[in-house]
């Protein structure tokens, strides 16, 4: 193949690439807008309140999905956040009631390192696989988190804490929204403009070019897992405020959320690309795609179906298109 | 049957710390007396007036299971009568989080009346907040979020009947052994509510009321796939048992087994909770003498009832309480329709002929 | 020795004396002299198991000698990792090229050595510019610095990989089998690369299977033959016959 070939080939599938991936999946998430727009224009699914609610039901999904985001950038992956979040609601919940506000979220965030920190020393120093590990202490959490309080329900009374975490709000804005823009925003900025965030990026895409590029590869594996759970704890906070109470359920069934979300957002399984926004997009995806299917009035097991196959969908286009 | 078992696990504070045995009777949060569901119906002048005004439903539940689609069906068919749609359908998995979204969700398609299972009295009670505010009607299956009023903030909670569950069970136990002998007795060996107050009936009953009968060996059980090797060992030192009580039905699968392997065909089990094995060894003259059920059915329908009462402005009983079941050889087609809305499952109906 | 022929180049860039590596019981460099020079290609030859890949581990610092010194540019220094090696001005263009595939060109040139902006921010346009300034001096025709590195060809690839090397080094670059993968005309393009860093008063120190490369690049040839130094010859003054005996051990120093 001469050069004038090949350049033009691979100018053709660049432009191609930047057409169609990265695009998926703010196409999708308007598509679905618009047709449950129309579909259930009678039945409240455009009100500000609804709408408003998508988003604050999945504050804690897009804040544990960036972590995700980092994580699996890197070619890891962090299976532990759902149970995470438990613990470090039910750390947070008890802590507050007992020494009160910064010792309690000082508890839920510390938790959250902590386990992360686990995670990451196993991964990055003992050299086992992220799988095993996050998956062994998935396990391990879920029996922490319902000995801690032998299964009962802690009351959440603190109201500074509940207006900081749950319902409060600040110059009219929820303060679940808050802590998601700042999240997000914060997330992207380190993911797309530091080192350290294309350090992630080299370690997932090539841990030996890394290596030899002088990145220290571990640490960016440790970092990474520990991000994750600190960001895991900060979604205990808000389910903790946002409850006005902890238990060891919360958070359980949000890991396949998750998933789909760092997914269908853009992020490789095996890491070397992703996006944080992308990751948000496919959080409030989720999110609109559990409002609008339970709105249309389905069974719960068409809902099921239903969302399924939108997800499988989504995750299919964009996989494909990037793993060609 | 286990999902809801284990629902009942979650259900943290239940309502039931109340029901006091020595009256042998359940009672409600605050005291309240029971009121039988079949006491709670609407008259034709009710579905009259509430026919055309348009009224909208959302069930949200804790879980999917038989149970669930059972207590669906019976609110489905109350509505229908009184012209109200079932605007929307939730399942929480569980997660206390995820059932404040679905609540948030149904909200935004403004139904009138919900019907839900609150997941904790806890976690639940800041939950509900928003659709007692919008001044929905509220009807509550099994428990109750915390700090809630009767009258104000809901209308009625509705549940199945653990303490008759239980002694139903003795009954049939008492019966399918002619009144005395020596019976074995499995219990759920774990802290959870709805095992361990139908456990604790049928003890209770047991000794109180029959004489006779003598409970001879008891066995807890948390794990049922353990169910075969402890009844086998309690059927090696006792090989004389009449019979078998065991907590629900999957154990009751294991304690079947340890029968046939010992090729004993006289001791009788009474379990709780329909299930196809259990019910086709009973149909086919087997060792299963009787199962328990709840009406899960007629829960659904009082709710849907008590909640049209609530829409029409009318007194709601604060508590209802649906019967307990016993289904035997005699009655397996009607007690599946019963319990569950659906047939018996084939095997059952066929073997029955 | 003969390398004495051309130390009228200057200092030389690079300088082993006496470099041993004992792994265990088992000796796999013994001995082993030799200097490289500003703008001089030094091609390294031996059979499968010679040491060659050894001794490249021992300049680019991944392994330490267990005997001998090496000196860059008149210091004597030790290393004892990649980083330190990189820090004296030394790169290696490994055989599978260490890059990372879904990044970009640019991303890759400053791989683990990002500039930064005032704020702490990487500085892509300075990444972008310095990228597209040195793939045009070079003649690495890839699409643009934007590129993503999957979409590139082998010999773009390589290409992208010498001129990381080369903006890196500033005095030597170890290439290691930098054509094994390549197609006929890639090849061609890439030896012109490699040609072209002469100019930029830049020792190389190559390892070939090819002796027809070999001879077509490279000032000096050494062998290498279990461990130990066979023989040093000017290209221009030595046949291929002369080199394969002295790799099979046919013909002694």
């Amino acid at each position: 193949m001469s050069n004038a070939n090949t350049n033009a080939a691979v100018a053709a599938s660049f432009a191609k690439r930047i057409n169609l991936q990265q695009y998926v999946v703010y196409f999708g998430f308007v598509a679905i807008f618009l047709f449950f727009a129309i579909v259930l224009k009678d039945s409240g699914f455009l009100t500000v309140r609804n709408l408003s609610n998508i988003v604050l039901q999945t504050a804690p999904v897009t804040i544990m999905a960036i972590g995700l985001v980092f994580v699996m950038s890197a070619g890891e992956i962090d299976l532990s956040i759902g149970s995470t979040v438990g613990v470090t609601a039910l750390a947070a919940a008890v802590t507050i009631n007992q020494y009160g506000l910064v010792a309690g979220v000082l508890a839920g965030l510390g938790a959250g390192l902590l386990i992360g920190l686990i995670n990451g020393a196993m991964v990055a120093y003992v050299k086992l696989p992220s799988f095993l590990v996050t998956l062994a202490t998935l396990g391990l959490l879920a029996g922490v988190s319902r000995s801690m309080t032998d299964l009962r329900s802690v009351p959440v009374i603190h109201e500074t804490f509940v207006g900081l975490f749950g319902s409060g709000s600040f110059l009219g804005i929820p303060s679940l929204m808050w802590w998601t823009a700042i999240a997000v925003a914060a997330g992207h900025m380190i993911y797309r403009e530091t080192r350290f965030g294309a350090h992630v990026l080299a370690t997932g895409d090539n841990a030996r070019a890394a290596s030899v590029s002088g990145i220290n590869v571990p640490r960016i594996r440790l970092t990474v897992l520990m991000i994750s759970g600190t960001l895991a704890g900060l979604a205990g906070l808000l389910y903790a405020g946002r409850l006005q109470a902890a238990k060891y359920t919360l958070g359980e069934t949000d890991l396949m959320t998750v998933i789909a979300a760092v997914i269908v957002g853009g992020t490789l399984l095996n890491g070397g690309k992703g996006s944080i926004i992308g990751a948000l997009v496919g959080s409030l995806m989720m999110g609109m795609l559990n409002n609008g299917l339970i709105l249309m009035g389905l069974s719960v097991s068409d809902q099921m179906i239903v969302r399924g196959l939108i997800i499988l969908t989504a995750v299919a286009v964009s996989l494909r298109e990037k793993n060609r | 049957m286990l999902e809801r078992i284990i629902a009942a696990a979650f259900a943290g504070g239940l309502i039931f710390a109340a029901a006091n045995f020595a009256n042998a009777q359940t009672v409600g949060p605050q005291g309240e007396a029971a009121t039988p569901s079949s006491s709670v119906t609407l008259s034709d002048a009710d579905i009259a007036t509430l026919k055309g005004k348009g009224y909208k439903a959302a069930l949200l539940w804790h879980t999917s299971s038989d149970f669930t689609n059972a207590v669906s069906a019976g609110a489905k068919d109350e509505f229908a009568r009184g012209g109200i749609n079932i605007v929307v359908t939730t399942d929480a998995q569980f997660d206390a989080a995820r059932q404040r979204s679905d609540i948030e969700t149904a909200l935004a398609a403004k139904p009138n009346v919900i019907l839900a299972l609150p997941l904790d009295p806890v976690t639940s009670a800041e939950a509900f907040r928003q659709a007692v505010k919008d001044g929905t009607k509220l009807v509550f299956l099994s428990n109750l979020p915390k700090g809630y009023k009767h009258g104000t903030d809901y209308a009625s909670i509705v549940t199945d009947d653990l303490f008759q569950m239980g002694k139903q069970a003795a009954d049939a136990m008492a019966k399918a052994i002619g009144g005395k002998g020596k019976v074995g007795y499995i219990f759920h060996d774990a802290t959870y509510y709805v095992t361990n107050q139908r456990d604790k009936a049928f003890k209770t009953t047991i000794e109180k009321d029959y004489p006779d009968i003598k409970i001879v060996a008891e066995q807890g059980i948390s794990d049922p796939a353990r169910a075969e090797e402890l009844a086998s060992a309690m059927l090696l030192q006792h090989p004389d048992l009449d019979g078998i009580y065991v907590t629900w039905a999957e154990p009751a699968d294991g304690v079947l087994s340890a029968l046939r392997n010992a090729g004993n065909p006289k001791t009788k089990i009474v379990t709780l909770d329909l299930a196809e094995p259990e019910a086709l060894d009973m149909v086919k003259g087997g060792n299963v003498a009787a199962l328990v059920a709840d009406k899960a059915y007629e829960l659904g329908r009082a709710m849907a009832a008590a909640g049209m009462k609530s829409l029409l402005g009318q007194e709601t009983p604060p508590f209802v309480v649906a019967p307990a079941l016993t289904v035997t050889k005699d009655n397996v087609a009607q007690g599946w329709k019963d319990s569950l809305n659906r047939n018996a499952p084939q095997s059952v109906l066929d073997a029955a002929k | 020795m003969d390398a004495k022929v051309i130390a009228s180049a200057g200092q030389p860039v690079l300088k082993l004396q006496d470099i041993s590596k004992n792994f265990g019981g088992i000796t796999a460099i013994e001995n082993f002299s030799l200097e490289v020079y500003p703008g001089e290609i030094v091609a390294l030859v031996g059979d499968n198991g010679a040491g060659k890949s050894t001794l490249i581990k021992i300049i680019s610092g991944v392994h330490a000698p267990s005997a001998g010194t090496i000196t860059i540019e008149g210091q004597s220094v030790t290393m004892s990792s990649a980083t330190m090696a990189r820090s004296h001005g030394i790169e290696v263009v490994y055989q599978d090229l260490a890059l990372a595939d879904q990044q970009t060109v640019y991303m890759n040139m400053f791989l683990g050595r990002e500039p930064v902006t005032r704020l702490g921010l990487l500085d892509r346009r300075k990444m972008i510019a310095d990228t597209e300034k040195l793939v045009k001096e070079l003649d690495v025709r890839i699409p643009s610095a934007h590129a993503t590195i999957r979409d590139l060809s082998g010999g773009q690839r390589q290409g992208v990989a010498i001129a990381r090397a080369t903006h890196w080094a500033n005095k030597l670059i170890l290439l290691d089998e930098p054509t094994a993968a390549l197609g006929v005309a890639e090849t061609a393009k890439v030896e012109e690369i490699v040609q072209s860093l002469k100019q930029r008063n830049i020792g190389v120190l190559m390892i070939s299977h090819s002796l027809d490369q070999v001879f077509r690049l490279s000032d000096r040839i050494c062998v290498l033959r279990r461990g130990k130094q066979i023989g040093v010859r000017r290209t221009a003054e030595t046949s291929k016959n002369e080199i394969i005996a002295m790799i099979t051990g046919l013909q002694e120093h």
